[in-house]
């Protein structure tokens, strides 16, 4: 056995070091709870506080600044919250600040978050009751991604359908194992593919020849008595006149050539989605189709704009009685 | 019958440890109290017990920490790690398995100790000294069990959460004052103080039992192995059941 | 002279084992009195039943004309104070010094002495049984005999007026055994003490005894002096002399 005045000091240092940390740690929660330090009430009212507890922590602009110290029900549909913060923070609090109640991270604590006001307002007193703002509610937003769910399974639905039909067509089926009409039908895809890529660059070249015309508005009048121009813009409205014409020929060689597939098929019911089971070819046909549609389309919106241009070039004419053969409207 | 006869003796049993605790009550407050004596045993069962209950406290941090990353990681909030292990340590691990040890350590000393002094007649020859036996032994040992397992468990607590920092640090890095800073924002005074407060009756059992033990003792030197066999024994699950009914309290009083 | 301790009718027992059945025994200031009896008969009950230890059933176990099982605790702790007992076991406290040893039932008894008086006391007893340079050595660094006059100086340090043995030489080699027989006499001419000394042993006892009880059955048989007995025809005294 040491010393007994040794061991006393070493006995006291042991007591005195174990008090000391249950000291510190009961300050530090206490100060975690507000519970050292001046602080003031403030009132917020909410219709629902969705599990906030007394406690729980209060942030303003996500600063922690102060705890929850009550809630109670005013009526069935609001519910007071008493909250207090710290007095340093009253300074920075506005009366036009808004409560609202969230979530520490996605299943945490609930808190009660103070944003700054819209604008100027004075600094918060005492007591005072702060307006609500309804947040972000994790219930709500569960809510809504059920609604998209429930859409989604709809759809789902609606798809499995289709392809259960798809899948039990025979005559599709019988179609697509024919061997001689997919190189066929192949075939006839290349060609109409070639002739609306075709059609598709001279759409382009048409595209950027108004484009000009459009861009040079302002010296239009000029550009149009430069008759060389007036020349080739003839030569090109000709040679969209043409295009125009084998776009729609091209039109009824595809109707035609699906008119003959819905003959080979007997049954007509699944053209289209006997088509769109093999992806290769439907992807080209999808594709081809695509190309005349943005053609026929791109030609059309050109010629409207040419159709324009004339009026306006119309509209020059009349004005400066001069140039009686600058173009024909198509 | 045998079980009736074994159900008799734990009634017996229960009952002479309640006489004892009952004459601890009547005792330890009358005067002549024995001061030195119980600084003697403070420095014995609080100061000397320390090396134990901070090395177990530092690896059960450690290993806590260790152990909990992994189902953490796999709901993906392992940055509420040290939050996860501060409140398990402080709320349950920390007081039960120190006293555990403590009652591994002291408990058994204590019977040990006080069944020789029974068993040697140490006991009658204080008696015989002008001595009251049972203040001069058995309340001194009581009382500084159960004043020194609460401070054992403060410091076992501190260095199971620098052992869990440790652990935290292995395989991430937190500095010391956000780790520290997270428990301590996680833990309110509804964990701390009925934690704080039954490492107290930890403490008083362990001394209760173990000196009830050796107190009682009966002769010979397989008596003093025994009394210090079933003064851990009892203790230990005296301490569960303790904490049982702490819980249980506390979770009546709204404390949890 | 008064006698200092007069044991009437003294009757204990535990459970259904009766130890002392209506045991009487008187011992006179200076008298060494041995009780005899085979081990496990009562003899230590009879002496715990003298210094309080024991409680008896019934009967009056009277010292120094106090009746002991009426006394109160502070009452009890002052008698106890003038009358020694050594243990069988020696009961040195194993986690204190030969000194700390010592110095407890002065301490204890007499709370208000100073420490150089306390320091005096110690060397003195240790001196009587030759251990002064034993001080401060713990108990369990002593030999049997060792233990045995530190039991003795520890029980002599308060000067009793009463000394009880418990078996003083049980468990000694017999040169060591008749070192405290020898002590025992010594102390009685030194500090003019009586005794009770319970023993079996029977060189011990002719050393020591004015006066011989022999315990059979809770009762005291027969008494006289050592050649008294020694010359007895009853069975029962006979065994102890053979």
């Amino acid at each position: 056995m040491p010393a007994p005045e040794k061991s006393n000091i070493k006995l006291g240092l042991f007591v005195l070091a174990g008090a000391f940390l249950l000291i510190l740690t009961l300050y530090m929660i206490g100060k975690n709870e507000n519970m050292f330090g001046s602080n003031f009430a403030l009132k917020a009212r909410f219709k629902n506080v969705n599990g906030l507890i007394s406690g729980n922590n209060i942030r303003f602009s996500g600063i922690q600044v102060g705890t929850v110290k009550g809630i109670a029900l005013i009526d069935d549909t609001t519910i007071e919250v008493t909250m207090l913060v710290a007095t340093k923070m009253k300074p920075f609090i506005r009366k036009n600040a808004l409560a609202s109640i969230g979530t520490e991270g996605l299943m945490g604590n609930k808190i009660v978050n103070i944003q700054p006001g819209e604008g100027r307002a004075p600094e918060v007193a005492e007591g005072d009751l702060l307006a609500n703002q309804k947040a972000t509610n994790m219930d709500e937003m569960l809510g809504t991604l059920n609604k998209t769910n429930e859409n989604i399974e709809d759809f789902s639905e609606g798809l499995k359908i289709a392809v259960r039909r798809v899948n039990n067509s025979t005559a599709l089926w019988s179609v697509l194992n024919e061997t001689s009409l997919a190189p066929n039908l192949k075939a006839s895809l290349a060609n109409i593919s070639q002739a609306t890529a075709h059609a598709d660059a001279m759409m382009n070249d048409l595209r950027t020849l108004i484009a000009g015309v459009k861009g040079g508005q302002g010296s239009v009048g000029a550009l149009l008595t430069d008759t060389s121009f007036a020349h080739s813009l003839q030569e090109a409205t000709a040679r969209i006149k043409t295009v125009g014409d084998k776009a729609g020929g091209l039109a009824d060689e595809l109707t035609k050539m699906t008119g003959d597939i819905r003959r080979d098929i007997d049954s007509g019911t699944g053209t289209v989605h006997a088509l769109l089971k093999d992806s290769s070819m439907v992807r080209k046909l999808n594709a081809s189709l695509d190309n005349v549609q943005k053609g026929t389309a791109a030609f059309s919106e050109d010629m409207e704009a040419l159709k324009h241009n004339f009026l306006l070039r119309g509209y020059f004419r009349r004005l400066e009685k001069q140039q009686k053969n600058a173009g024909q409207s198509p | 019958m045998i079980p009736s006869a074994k159900f008799r003796r734990f009634l017996g049993e229960a009952g002479e440890l309640s006489a004892f605790a009952g004459r601890f009550f009547s005792q330890a407050p009358r005067p002549r109290f024995e001061w030195e004596e119980l600084a003697r045993q403070c420095y014995t069962i609080g100061y000397r017990s320390f090396p134990l209950v901070g090395l177990t406290g530092f690896i059960m941090g450690l290993v806590l920490t260790m152990q909990l990353r992994p189902s953490l990681v796999s709901y993906g909030v392992d940055s509420q790690l040290p939050v996860m292990v501060g409140v398990a340590i402080v709320r349950e691990i920390g007081p039960v398995i120190t006293a555990l040890i403590f009652a591994g350590k002291i408990g058994s000393s204590i019977g040990a100790e006080l069944g020789s002094m029974r068993v040697t007649e140490q006991i009658d020859a204080m008696e015989v000294s002008g001595t009251n036996p049972f203040k001069y032994l058995v309340v001194t040992r009581v009382v500084a069990a159960t004043l020194m397992l609460p401070v054992l468990v403060i410091l076992s607590d501190a260095i199971s959460l620098y052992g869990a920092y440790i652990g935290v640090n292995i395989r991430s890095v937190t500095s010391f004052s956000l780790f520290f800073r997270q428990i301590f924002d996680s833990l309110s005074f509804g964990d701390v103080l009925p934690a704080f407060i039954k490492t107290f009756l930890f403490g008083f059992a362990v001394g209760m039992v173990g000196s009830h033990q050796g107190y009682h003792s009966s002769k010979g030197t397989e008596g003093v192995g025994r009394s210090a066999n079933s003064s851990v024994v009892i203790s230990s699950i005296l301490i569960f059941i303790i904490d049982l009914v702490v819980v249980q309290v506390t979770d009546l009083l709204g404390l949890n | 002279m008064e006698p200092v301790i007069v044991i009437e009718h003294l009757c204990k027992r535990f459970g259904p084992n009766i130890v002392l059945d209506d045991f009487n025994l008187v011992v006179r200031p200076e008298e060494n009195v041995v009780v005899l009896g085979k081990s496990g008969v009562g003899k230590s009950v009879l002496i715990k039943c003298i210094i309080g230890l024991l409680r008896p059933d019934s009967g009056r176990v009277s010292v120094l004309g106090q009746n002991v099982p009426d006394l109160g605790h502070d009452e009890l702790d002052r008698l106890r104070a003038k009358v020694g007992f050594l243990f069988q076991s020696n009961a040195l406290y194993d986690s204190m010094t030969v000194r700390k040893n010592l110095e407890f039932p002065l301490r204890r008894h007499w709370i208000e002495i100073s420490q150089d008086k306390v320091d005096a006391m110690v060397m003195e007893a240790l001196e009587n049984v030759g251990l002064a340079h034993t001080i401060d050595e713990m108990p369990e660094e002593l030999s049997g005999g060792m233990r045995k006059r530190i039991a003795l100086a520890r029980t002599l340090i308060l000067k009793p007026e009463i000394i009880l043995y418990d078996e003083p030489t049980t468990g000694l080699d017999p040169v060591t055994g008749k070192e405290i027989s020898t002590l025992i006499v010594e102390i009685r001419k030194k500090y003019h003490t009586s005794s009770i000394i319970i023993s079996h042993d029977m060189h011990c006892v002719k050393l020591v005894s004015d006066r011989i009880a022999v315990l059979v059955n809770g009762k005291c048989h027969a008494q006289g002096t050592y050649e008294e007995l020694g010359s007895s025809t009853d069975r029962e005294v006979k065994q102890f002399f053979e």
